[in-house]
């Protein structure tokens, strides 16, 4: 990661943690490992953390942000607010049961999104390097099953033969095929896709009543990992967060495109948290977003594409709350390139963190065989104890 | 499959149930990409087939209009008044504005009646290309967009068909270059003297431009060039909503497409890539030109059209044949197509069938009526969805809302559960209630199915319809391999 200058580093205590990530690992822990469900929700189109989850305590947010910022921000401490449409998430973290990793980002400062969507999806170490994603790695290494909500199978999930979607369908006049049929059909095909025609006939009939919003989903993501023999793992996309023109509408700051998408994500969230029931205890939800935004917004008040932003965590799982970074400041020169927030913790190593307490793996097996980094940092102490 | 059937699964849409077969493919690809391409449709189901109506084809002018009054009447049902909040008059103001739902239904049509079934593809393909996603404002320009910059310009060259679907007020909106104003520009100096005043770049198009658009990201830009892209960009499009005597006194144009607001500019040259671009109007052609012929645009998109109709690990022979072609004909597009066309008839195995061109064509070779006559687009049918429904369930539409690199060309994409059972589904209801010509063997003989298509249609029993889903289904139909 980038080297930062210490003398302008602005350190915090914000919430659970502060740390310095190009430093040392963090100790391993020895006591058996605990296990549940990770749950990640990916924000398409590059997340604006400094509007999600402003430093109002850094002087150069509102001379940077003024046109934008919202207005009716809900308290984390004295230096971070979260945005009014988290309303839920914030309920969460004051009952100890959220945390925000600010100031992060996946190895990747090129900001194209399709690129940027292939690293964090993919987990390699460079764009389009991988045929499977980090999650699918991680789910085959622990022979534990997921599921995508979406019609489609995202990178992210394949890599494991077991894994699975599901998005209701709705077709006019049709009925589920029979199982014979499909059976027959998969015979005819090579092996990878006859698998997929098996699956189709395991399909249980009562999925076909769920609505297809991204809340409603989550919710029934959450009741299926909540059941024995469920999957361990879940993955849902929220697209609309590449909010490069009225990122807020022009007289109410707290409303606009932005403000709508952080609400899907709340409700989602929201949803999880329904569906899980008692597994929420043991349960943990992680935002991904391709990069940040600007510090500065541009000609249309919005944002363009920049570098770090900021990784939304949720679940009982969690024992840190409030905050985790180490900020590195808005001002011009500690800026990424002069114009985005820099990246001062690795966000694979709080995939990897979210990976450990919910699968059981051993860091360093998720660290070389996940994301083929063998020194990438332990980030698990700062989240769960 | 015999060679007119393979041919045509894999650079057109199949030939319908009742259509003569060409006696002669080796010249039949060059004839389709001359052929005449009327948008094709039924009015009515049973209707005999015929032209789409003039009047619901508008020209920008016009839809700028029914969109205007669509949104006028909209505010006015907000805020109670004149009556238009009363159901009655809502459903009215709805069903003025179906351009979007017509424009798709066209599309669909004409994909399943159209005899120009290799331009189709192409258009899908430079469709995809050139992702103009669903952002609300933009709905009403996609099917436009599609027929005017991409269908009618097939035959043209790459730095035309480029240079028109950038100026093109679809693409202009999508991705928010009808807001950007250069830093130095009138609009930009007079509003800093103002409160609460926005004007400035915005990058959006620039990059997608250069990364997606022409050179990709292997030609090796930075930040700088990409803003420089959007200087060149700034004060081109306005915005949808406005009439023609804004359009007029803001443009000195008399539509949207190719308007250039001069108080917005950027004055000065830019520099991209090396290449100083002058100021003024001329310099977005110079620029669009110069990326045009740009080595890393004709590697990129070489690459990506071998991907789309040829494999999806294109051989290096095969890409250099393209990139040869285009060097050669100087970027002539239906010269390239040809190449691209030949290669795909060459290769060793079909390729994975889009969703959407899977459909068309399982529809094509059955005859089915699958989609409403456009008279009736409003009209509730009990068997029958509207066309924006079928292809949200099949997950692929240029109507959708989505990201600037549109749809994968690559099977791995399309692989799941979910995706598989959807054709499942819609194979059985296109058997069920959509009113088929052919039966199954008569389909499998007049495409000459292979002995696997026959043994596993065999397999599946007695049942005519599970026949018909096994067929469509099966590696033959799908582009995909046996066991």
């Amino acid at each position: 990661m980038h080297k930062l200058n210490t003398s302008r580093r602005r350190l915090l205590k914000a919430g659970a943690a502060s740390l310095f990530l190009t430093g040392v690992p963090i100790s391993g822990f020895t006591k058996a490992k605990q296990q549940g469900t990770i749950s990640v929700i990916i924000l398409e189109g590059g997340l604006d953390g400094l509007a999600a989850v402003p430093p109002i305590g850094d002087p150069d947010l509102m001379r940077m942000r003024q046109a934008i910022n919202p207005e009716s921000l809900l308290p984390v401490n004295d230096f971070f607010g979260l945005h009014p449409s988290l309303q839920y998430y914030a309920q969460l973290m004051a009952r100890g049961h959220a945390c925000a990793v600010h100031a992060t980002a996946f190895p990747y400062a090129k900001r194209s999104h399709f690129e940027g969507q292939n690293m964090i999806e993919g987990g390699g170490l460079s764009p389009f390097s991988e045929k499977t994603g980090w999650l699918g790695r991680a789910l085959d290494l622990a022979g534990a099953s997921g599921q995508s909500l979406s019609l489609d199978m995202p990178l992210i999930l394949r890599g494991h033969g077991v894994n699975d979607n599901f998005y209701p369908a709705s077709i006019r006049g049709s009925r589920r095929p029979n199982t014979d049929l499909l059976n027959a059909i998969a015979l005819g095909h090579s092996l990878d896709v006859a698998q997929l025609f098996r699956k189709v006939a395991f399909k249980n009939e009562a999925n076909m009543q769920v609505p297809r919003d991204p809340a409603s989903l989550a919710q029934y993501a959450g009741r299926a990992m909540s059941q024995t023999n469920g999957p361990v793992a879940s993955v849902i996309r929220v697209g609309g967060f590449d909010s490069h023109a009225n990122q807020t509408e022009e007289k109410d700051t707290d409303a606009g495109k932005l403000a709508r998408q952080l609400k899907v994500l709340d409700d989602v969230i929201n949803g999880y948290c329904d569906g899980l029931g008692d597994s929420w205890d043991d349960a943990i939800i992680l935002t991904l977003t391709e990069f940040g935004r600007t510090v500065s917004i541009n000609g249309t008040r919005g944002t363009d594409h920049g570098y770090a932003s900021v990784g939304l965590l949720a679940g009982g799982a969690l024992s840190g709350s409030g905050v985790a970074t180490e900020w590195p400041g808005l001002s011009k020169k500690n800026q990424f390139e002069n114009r985005d927030l820099m990246a001062t913790i690795d966000y694979r190593s709080v995939c990897a963190a979210c990976l450990e307490r919910s699968l059981g793996l051993d860091h360093d097996l998720i660290a070389s065989q996940v994301f083929h980094q063998p020194d990438l940092p332990r980030f698990f102490g700062h989240l769960f104890n | 499959m015999n060679i007119q059937f393979s041919i045509a699964q894999r650079t057109g849409l199949m030939f319908s149930h009742d259509q003569d077969l060409p006696q002669n493919m080796d010249t039949w690809i060059e004839l389709q990409l001359q052929a005449a391409s009327p948008a094709l449709g039924i009015a009515t189901k049973g209707a005999k087939i015929s032209e789409w109506p003039q009047d619901l084809q508008p020209g920008l002018t016009q839809r700028a209009f029914l969109w205007r009054r669509y949104r006028y009447l909209k505010m006015q049902q907000r805020q109670k008044i004149n009556g238009q909040e009363r159901p009655a008059a809502r459903q009215a103001n709805n069903s003025e504005n179906l351009m979007r739902e017509r424009d798709e239904h066209k599309f669909v049509q004409r994909n399943v009646y159209g005899g120009d079934q290799v331009k189709l593809r192409l258009t899908s393909f430079w469709a995809n290309h050139f992702t103009i996603g669903n952002t609300f404002d933009t709905a009403q320009m996609i099917g436009h967009a599609i027929d005017e910059g991409i269908l009618a310009k097939l035959n043209g060259t790459f730095a035309d068909l480029l240079y028109g679907i950038t100026t093109h007020p679809g693409m202009l909106t999508y991705l928010d270059n009808v807001w950007s104003a250069g830093e130095r520009s009138e609009q930009a100096k007079s509003c800093r003297k103002k409160l609460n005043c926005q004007a400035g770049l915005n990058d959006n198009l620039g990059r997608e431009l250069l990364e997606l658009h022409t050179v990709s990201i292997a030609a090796g830009y930075t930040e700088d060039d990409i803003k420089e892209a959007a200087k060149v960009l700034a004060g081109w499009g306005i915005d949808f909503e406005a009439g023609v005597p804004e359009i007029r006194k803001r443009t000195g144009n008399n539509d949207h497409w190719n308007a250039y607001k001069k108080r917005w500019t950027e004055p000065g040259k830019k520099y991209i890539l090396g290449k100083t671009i002058n100021a003024g109007r001329g310099g977005l052609r110079e620029l669009t030109d110069f990326l045009a012929s740009h080595h890393s645009t004709i590697t990129h998109i070489s690459t990506k059209l071998c991907r789309h109709f040829v494999s999806d690990n294109p051989t290096r022979d095969q890409i250099e044949a393209v990139k040869t072609v285009w060097l050669q004909s100087g970027g002539d597009l239906k010269s390239i197509h040809t190449k691209v066309l030949q290669l795909a008839v060459d290769a060793p195995k079909a390729k994975f069938l889009w969703p959407m061109t899977w459909l068309f064509q399982v529809v094509r070779l059955s005859g089915a009526t699958y989609f409403k006559g456009w008279e009736n687009i409003e009209d509730y049918d009990d068997k029958l969805m509207s066309s924006k429904r079928v292809f949200e369930e099949l997950g692929q539409s240029f109507w959708s809302s989505r990201q600037p690199n549109g749809y994968s060309d690559d099977k791995a994409d399309w692989m799941s559960v979910e995706m598989l059972e959807r054709r499942i589904r819609i194979a059985g209801t296109i058997y069920e209630n959509a009113n088929t010509q052919v039966s199954v063997a008569q389909i499998m003989d007049r495409i000459g199915a292979t002995l696997k298509t026959r043994a596993l249609v065999a397999s599946v029993g007695a049942s005519t319809k599970d026949q018909f889903v096994a067929l469509m289904c099966s590696p033959e139909l799908m582009g995909l391999d046996y066991a």
